[in-house]
């Protein structure tokens, strides 16, 4: 069994590294983006093997569902951002790999140098072991790490508000798109105002060219 | 399964297979079953809707391929699967196959967790309901694929305004169930049921009701609205005709489907009907008790179970019919009455869509689940919690009590709501037309 859950990991992981690898690797943005939920799938299935099923679940429903969505979202809502021409490297691409690889040293030297890797002996067969399942985490969330938890919901709220501000003040610039429901209504508002005031048919002139562009978009 | 596969060959034939294989047959046959019935049920549904608008709009519908037309479904498959496929010059080829695969593949994996009857679930996770809807999730991608894969601009505009619905409707959907589970407390499918055994009332709510399988949720006023809420969101997801948006016809070709053709384009049918198969059956199971009737409790009570393992074969099988019935009518009638909607009404504008999910239905959900915890409060808790009220109430006193301030609450709000939703729409349209008479 321990063999099979080796070699499983072993392909999981080559999985997350070569779909990595191929985020930043291929040149079409839209493919790096699916190559990244290829890699957040595989990170899913490292919970699985964990059984943490719960973290696993969250994983797919989170990032998969969401990040990732809203990352194509992004990019397709982007005019020319698909970068299938341009190169991916400068002329100073070796001194790039050594900072690059100088801070990644510097990260990960210590850890690498000072670790003993004890890892806690197995627990005999058929003992029950502690699964941080939703009951466990919720209550974590209103006792102990409450303060934590509370500040990552002010924080979400404030880009909530942040996105709401945005939006709307998007939305006084853009220019507005008739349905043909109110281009009807306006239609009738004319032809009233029309009535009232002089009945020149210059006055309606102007106006219906006005309604054209906006309808097309 | 397993239960029955070692009580049938170990016991009753006594051919003594070891354990791992009784283990591996066990998960081969549920898999099977699996496979075999998504598709089955897809075929189904199509017929069946087809001949339900029919008699709406006062026609036959499909009545030529074997007795009242039952072969036509498999009629369409054939045709399907002998057109041909054609991929436009300028799509990406690699993510147009790939995109129809993960639009259906989560919705057969869905398949895995959904009880079918007593003791029929083929995955008991213990994240069931969470499972279900982080699964559903994934198709958003595919129809982004599809959509971005055809390099057609109706494509696109289909599968921006598709995944747009999705997301934003899936919110309502999972806050509603959030109230059940809150009131059930574990999001496992398998204890959402068996909650809602008793009769018009849970008896696990008020201890002594006989068991008739009919304590469902939407007896009670949170489940209500919940079911009301996620029936509607429902509709969102499973892109059915007051939202189907996605795929309007007369605006935008056939949305994120338009270059598919062959059996490509049957996929995204089969995904189609299959989730709104699910969708129908997650709403019967979560607020109608699934399996549950009258009957279904007592004859499992005597089969071959984990917790009795003495029991009788032949009850397993009995219950599990029985259960499977009352299950599939539930979700039959779910599906009814989504075609009934289709008959009825016509499409929905996006930005309407938008505000009733966002401005109505998030609102709504959100002071439900306020009700779910005062029904937890006055059912459950005791003065450790801090209920200091209930102490020395009867079971009956404190049902009642729940009852009535979560009716109150959840009335108030929908009225309050529904005011203030018809006075913003008012205001809004008013500003508009203002905006409308400056131009002039």
């Amino acid at each position: 069994m321990e063999v099979v859950v080796q070699i499983v990991f072993g392909l999981i992981a080559l999985f997350i590294l070569v779909a990595a690898v191929m985020v930043v690797a291929v040149r079409n943005v839209i493919h790096s983006a699916l190559w990244l939920i290829a890699c957040f799938f595989g990170v899913g299935a490292l919970y699985l093997l964990l059984e943490a099923e719960f973290l696993a679940v969250v994983q797919v429903l989170v990032y998969v569902g969401a990040v990732s969505v809203l990352i194509l979202f992004a990019i397709m809502l982007t005019r020319q951002i698909s970068g299938e021409g341009s190169r991916q490297l400068t002329a100073r691409w070796p001194v790039v790999l050594a900072i690059t690889v100088l801070l990644f040293a510097t990260v990960m030297a210590p850890t690498l140098i000072n670790q003993q890797w004890n890892v806690p002996p197995a627990p005999p067969l058929g003992t029950p072991e502690p699964l941080a399942g939703p009951a466990e985490l919720g209550r974590g969330f209103v006792n102990e790490f409450l303060i934590q938890f509370q500040v990552v919901g002010v924080l979400l709220t404030v880009a909530l508000i942040g996105a709401i501000v945005i939006a709307f003040e998007e939305r006084a610039r853009r220019r507005k798109v008739l349905t043909l429901a109110e281009e009807l209504e306006l239609k009738r508002l004319r032809a009233r105002d029309a009535q009232v005031a002089t009945p020149e048919p210059i006055e309606a002139e102007p106006v219906a060219q006005e309604t054209r562009p906006a309808n097309k978009g | 399964m397993y239960d029955m596969l070692a009580a049938l060959i170990n016991g009753t034939l006594g051919w003594g297979w070891p354990d791992w294989a009784l283990h591996l047959l066990s998960h081969i046959l549920v898999v099977t079953i699996v496979l075999v019935v998504a598709p089955l049920q897809m075929l189904f549904f199509t017929y069946y809707e087809r001949r339900v608008i029919a008699r709406m709009q006062d026609r036959i519908g499909p009545n030529r391929v074997g007795p009242e037309g039952i072969w036509q479904p498999i009629a369409d498959g054939v045709k399907m699967f002998t057109k041909e496929d054609i991929v436009p010059q300028a799509a990406d080829r690699i993510v147009h196959f790939l995109a129809p695969c993960v639009v259906v593949a989560p919705t057969v994996l869905m398949f895995a967790v959904v009880p079918w009857g007593p003791g029929m679930t083929p995955v008991d996770l213990p994240t069931g309901l969470l499972f279900f809807f982080a699964i559903s999730s994934i198709s958003a991608v595919g129809l982004m694929m599809a959509g971005w894969a055809s390099n057609n601009k109706f494509s696109l505009l289909g599968a921006m305004r598709a995944v747009a619905q999705m997301v934003s409707y899936e919110i309502p959907a999972v806050l509603s169930l959030i109230a059940i589970v809150m009131i059930v407390g574990s999001l496992s499918l398998n204890s959402i049921i068996g909650y809602q055994s008793g009769l018009l009332i849970s008896n696990r709510d008020l201890p002594g009701i006989p068991d008739l399988g009919l304590g469902w949720f939407v007896f009670t006023p949170v489940g209500f609205v919940a079911f009301i809420a996620f029936f509607i969101a429902a509709l969102a997801e499973g892109e059915r005709t007051p939202f189907d948006i996605p795929e309007a016809d007369s605006e935008i070709v056939a949305g994120y489907m338009t270059e598919y053709s062959g059996m490509k384009f049957g996929l995204f049918y089969l995904a189609q009907y299959v989730l709104n198969f699910l969708l129908c059956a997650i709403t019967a199971i979560i607020f109608f008790g699934g399996w549950q009737g009258p009957g279904v409790n007592w004859l499992y009570a005597q089969a071959i179970t984990p917790a009795n393992p003495t029991g009788n074969g032949l009850f397993n099988v009995l219950a599990g019919a029985l259960g499977v019935f009352y299950f599939l009518l539930k979700t039959y009638f779910f599906f009814f009455v989504m075609v009934w909607l289709r008959g009825a009404f016509p499409r929905l504008r996006i930005d309407q869509l938008m505000d009733f999910g966002w401005k109505f239905l998030i609102p709504l959900t959100l002071a439900n689940l306020f009700s779910a915890a005062v029904w937890v409060a006055f059912i459950r808790w005791g003065p450790a919690e801090g209920m200091w009220i209930t102490v020395g109430w009867s079971p009956v006193l404190r049902w009642l009590a729940a009852f009535v301030i979560t009716l109150a609450i959840n009335l108030g709000v929908y009225l309050w709501l529904t005011r203030i939703y018809a006075a913003s729409q008012a205001e809004r349209r008013r500003a508009e037309l203002e905006e409308l008479s400056a131009t002039v």
